[in-house]
């Protein structure tokens, strides 16, 4: 009784309760804003969370990655620019049902998804913290090296169309993200002696630069486009679309769960993964790709999913995830506080109130989402020949932003040719991501087994984990195997490769 | 219309002759006349970010100008770096945060444009993290010798942050030294490279100090050693690795150093106004706090020493890389 009181002290306090809804509106307008990311505002907002008590100042930067982690696919679904990395998969559903005038129902959709996955993700960290710690820490290299193969296998369902034009943008993909150096040797790869180049190629110019230029240059070139009525004022999503994708929600954001209790994954991964999965469930998986809601809450249940549990191994094990959650580890230190094991008996009462407040963030990125919705959402109604000039503004800002640097501007114009190629080419974007993000996981893990067993094979066999996923692998081959028999025997219902993307 | 021109651009030419004249007034006061500028040549929110602002926050009011800290980040620190070696127009009011990435960059990435010792003015050494060597708590070792004659009969694996890593380059420094047989195991950050000693996938890592000092105390990892000069007072039973003395181990102290530079024009008058403010920053409690939850200990060198260290570093990392086949 005792202790409930003391948490309750340490809790209702009007200083918590601002800090997370400053913490939830910086992160969506950050978030939402391309090329500022909610780990710079993190970044930024630490120096002011030094003068303040603990507990506010974790909320405040929680609040800041709940609310970027959201904020990212405003703009994503608005104007085809992922606002975050982790909101790419978002746009691949979420900028066709804009175009279709459903941009409210798609920002909607997001929003709930949204706000769901971060409560299942918050329920995971607060019951199930140690457990799921226990499981990241067996979680080695081999066994996500099958995790990233079991991924990878579900490209063959994203590449709708054709196979041909999938794998190619897939590897393509993988060609790409081998640009930098080399992780274990350090030598140079397709860097062309570009220093530019040495850290790999920047994400979010890549992105930029492949979703929102070739609209743009679209745009331009046919200069008579159907002025598309995308009312701000469109329907919400009704029932029945919520309950069909409940379920891709609830999976989405344990996909989001497991992938944050694992340090060093991230976000956007467990975006792509959710949304594979769901389009390789929906008995709608056609429309996938092409304005399906189910897509958008599968990928920002994902992504959603990761913030919580990011916290996992943080506050169980003392280890940061990923750069976030490392900034906030340094708030933690700070404030002389160790997260790890000894916090939880030393410090059970901070524990609790921190996670109450965590809970409470869920509440208010809904209020907060709401209410961003209701003001961005007006963006879908500047006429498009205002609207275009300033997202490319936007394109070049963003994509100098990231690193203060203009051979990044560059390389987004370079994607945005690209980018516009794909489109010609009715080349699926959605692979060529999965390969660039997982192809370099995929070969990190497998050098990283091969050295940790000394060359030795067996290493991939090691233990149930690694078997569950070598099954879900084999498993998903067969199926889309089958799947390919039967539709051949079936000709007319197959014929979609006609379709543009 | 071309009045109009004719009339900005006048506007424009004068407005700019008033800003040089005032520019030229303050001038006559004393450095800075300016908003300094800090570069920090990694993303936001590493040690060296965080280190940074704190730094910053206290040297504006020390300086009593405007401190801005700016991000660059790229191959590991050597694109701000070359950036700010290049020199430009406000040279003479940038810093840089340079940390062991600067020495060991030079040693690992080919064709720098830039002398990492002869290109800079090396102003304080601001704090020094030492590294841990740290085995899992089920490990058979418990001190460094058992280990090393361990490691001369079997292959050991050691985790690392990354290629040119401090901690990484702790890793060959020892391999080097000992002559046994070790595998580097890279990983994409510390974050990501802990799990896999926690869990026991690797015999061993050179951490920096911080990121593993609760998991030595909370008995998930064992100390076998600090790679600092002298022991570290947060971990006082621990002994530095160059106190046994075997294995030529005498020769091993690194530590993850963090310290101000600026271009080799930096004037005078601004070195001795900022080692002046530095020292202050340096005295401060709040300084000392910061550095005592990082578990890292005050810089020791500053200026001419501070070169010298820097060249001497150059030179170790050099020999390592090419020991250990990093360098092209």
């Amino acid at each position: 009784m005792e202790i409930i009181s003391e948490v309750l002290q340490l809790f209702l306090h009007p200083e918590n309760f601002l800090a997370i809804a400053l913490g939830v509106v910086i992160g969506v307008v950050v978030g939402s804003i391309p090329g500022l990311t909610a780990t710079m505002a993190v970044a930024l907002a630490l120096p002011f969370t030094f003068s303040m008590e603990p507990i506010a100042a974790i909320l405040l930067l929680v609040g800041i990655y709940k609310g970027g982690m959201y904020g990212g696919s405003i703009t994503a679904i608005l104007i085809r620019t992922p606002g975050s990395p982790a909101s790419a998969c978002t746009l691949l559903d979420g900028y066709p049902m804009a175009q279709q005038g459903h941009a409210k129902k798609a920002l909607k959709m997001a929003l709930y998804s949204s706000v769901i996955a971060d409560f299942i993700s918050n329920i995971a960290l607060i019951f199930f913290a140690a457990y799921l710690a226990k499981i990241a820490l067996n979680f080695g290299a081999p066994e996500f090296f099958w995790l990233i193969c079991f991924s990878l296998t579900i490209i063959i369902s994203l590449a709708s169309g054709s196979m041909i034009k999938g794998l190619l943008a897939a590897l393509l993909g993988i060609l790409l993200s081998l640009v930098g150096l080399d992780e274990v040797f350090g030598s140079q790869r397709l860097t062309f002696g570009n220093y530019n180049l040495m850290d790999s190629i920047s994400f979010i110019p890549l992105l930029i630069g492949l979703f929102a230029i070739p609209e743009i240059v679209e745009f331009y070139r046919k200069k008579a486009l159907p002025h598309i009525k995308a009312k701000a004022s469109g329907a919400s999503v009704t029932l029945s679309e919520m309950k069909r994708s409940l379920k891709t929600i609830v999976r989405g954001s344990l996909i989001g769960v497991i992938i944050g209790a694992i340090p060093g994954t991230g976000a956007t991964a467990a975006a792509f993964i959710s949304y594979s999965d769901a389009r390789r469930r929906s008995p709608r998986r056609d429309n996938f790709g092409k304005g399906e809601v189910e897509g958008v809450a599968a990928s920002e249940a994902g992504n959603n999913g990761v913030a919580g549990a990011t916290m996992i191994p943080l506050l169980s094990l003392g280890i940061p995830g990923d750069v976030i959650t490392a900034i906030i580890l340094g708030a933690f230190m700070v404030h002389g506080l160790t997260p790890g094991p000894l916090l939880f008996q030393e410090n059970l009462p901070l524990i609790y109130a921190l996670f109450m407040g965590i809970m409470f963030s869920s509440l208010v990125l809904l209020v907060v989402g709401n209410g961003a919705i209701k003001y961005f959402s007006l963006i879908a109604d500047i006429p498009k020949e205002i609207l275009f000039p300033i997202v490319l503004m936007f394109c070049v800002y963003g994509a100098y932003a990231v690193n203060n640097d203009t051979f990044d501007v560059w390389l987004m114009l370079g994607f945005g040719v690209l980018g516009y190629v794909f489109n010609r080419a009715a080349i699926p974007a959605a692979p060529f991501l999965i390969g660039f993000i997982l192809g370099p996981m995929f070969e990190d893990n497998l050098r990283r087994s091969l050295l940790i067993g000394g060359n030795d094979l067996s290493i991939f066999v090691r233990g149930p984990i690694a078997w569950f996923f070598i099954a879900l692998t084999l498993g998903s081959i067969l199926l889309a195997l089958y799947r390919y028999v039967t539709a051949r025997r079936l000709p007319t219902q197959t014929d979609t490769s006609q379709e543009a993307p | 219309m071309m009045n109009f021109l004719k009339a900005a651009s006048l506007a424009v030419c004068s407005g700019s002759l008033a800003m040089a004249a005032s520019v030229s007034t303050v001038q006559a006061d004393e450095w800075p006349t300016d908003d300094v500028r800090l570069v920090v040549p990694y993303a936001p929110g590493g040690t060296t970010d965080v280190l940074s602002r704190r730094v910053a926050d206290l040297l504006q009011e020390e300086l009593d100008a405007n401190v801005v800290v700016e991000n660059r980040p790229g191959a590991g620190s050597t694109v701000a770096t070359g950036r700010l070696a290049r020199g430009g127009r406000d040279v003479d009011h940038t810093i840089l945060m340079a940390s062991p990435g600067h020495t060991i960059g030079a040693a690992i990435y080919p064709d720098l444009a830039y002398d990492p010792v002869e290109d800079f003015v090396f102003l304080q050494n601001l704090i020094d993290i030492p590294n841990v060597m740290v085995v899992p708590a089920d490990s058979p070792y418990d001190s460094v010798e058992e280990f090393v004659e361990a490691a001369k009969e079997q292959n050991m694996t050691f985790s690392h942050s990354g290629v040119g890593s401090s901690i990484h380059m702790s890793g060959e420094l020892f391999k080097t030294l000992t002559e046994t047989n070790m595998t580097a195991v890279p990983f994409a950050g510390s974050g990501a490279a802990l799990p896999a000693l926690l869990g026991g996938d690797v015999d061993v890592s050179f951490e920096n100090m911080p990121t593993v000092l609760s998991h030595i105390k909370s008995g998930d990892l064992k100390a076998l050693a600090v790679t600092s000069a002298e022991r570290s007072e947060h971990l006082p039973d621990v002994p530095t690795l160059r106190e046994g003395g075997d294995y030529n181990l005498d020769q091993f102290v690194t530590t993850a150093w963090f310290g101000l530079i600026a271009h080799e024009s930096f004037p005078q008058e601004a070195q001795d106004a900022m080692r002046e403010a530095l020292d202050a920053v340096m005295q401060r409690e709040e300084f000392q706090n910061f550095a005592e939850q990082l578990g890292a200990e005050p810089g020791q060198v500053a200026g001419e020493e501070f070169k010298q260290f820097i060249a001497s570093e150059v030179e170790r990392w050099q020999e390592v890389a090419d020991q250990a086949g990093i360098s092209q």
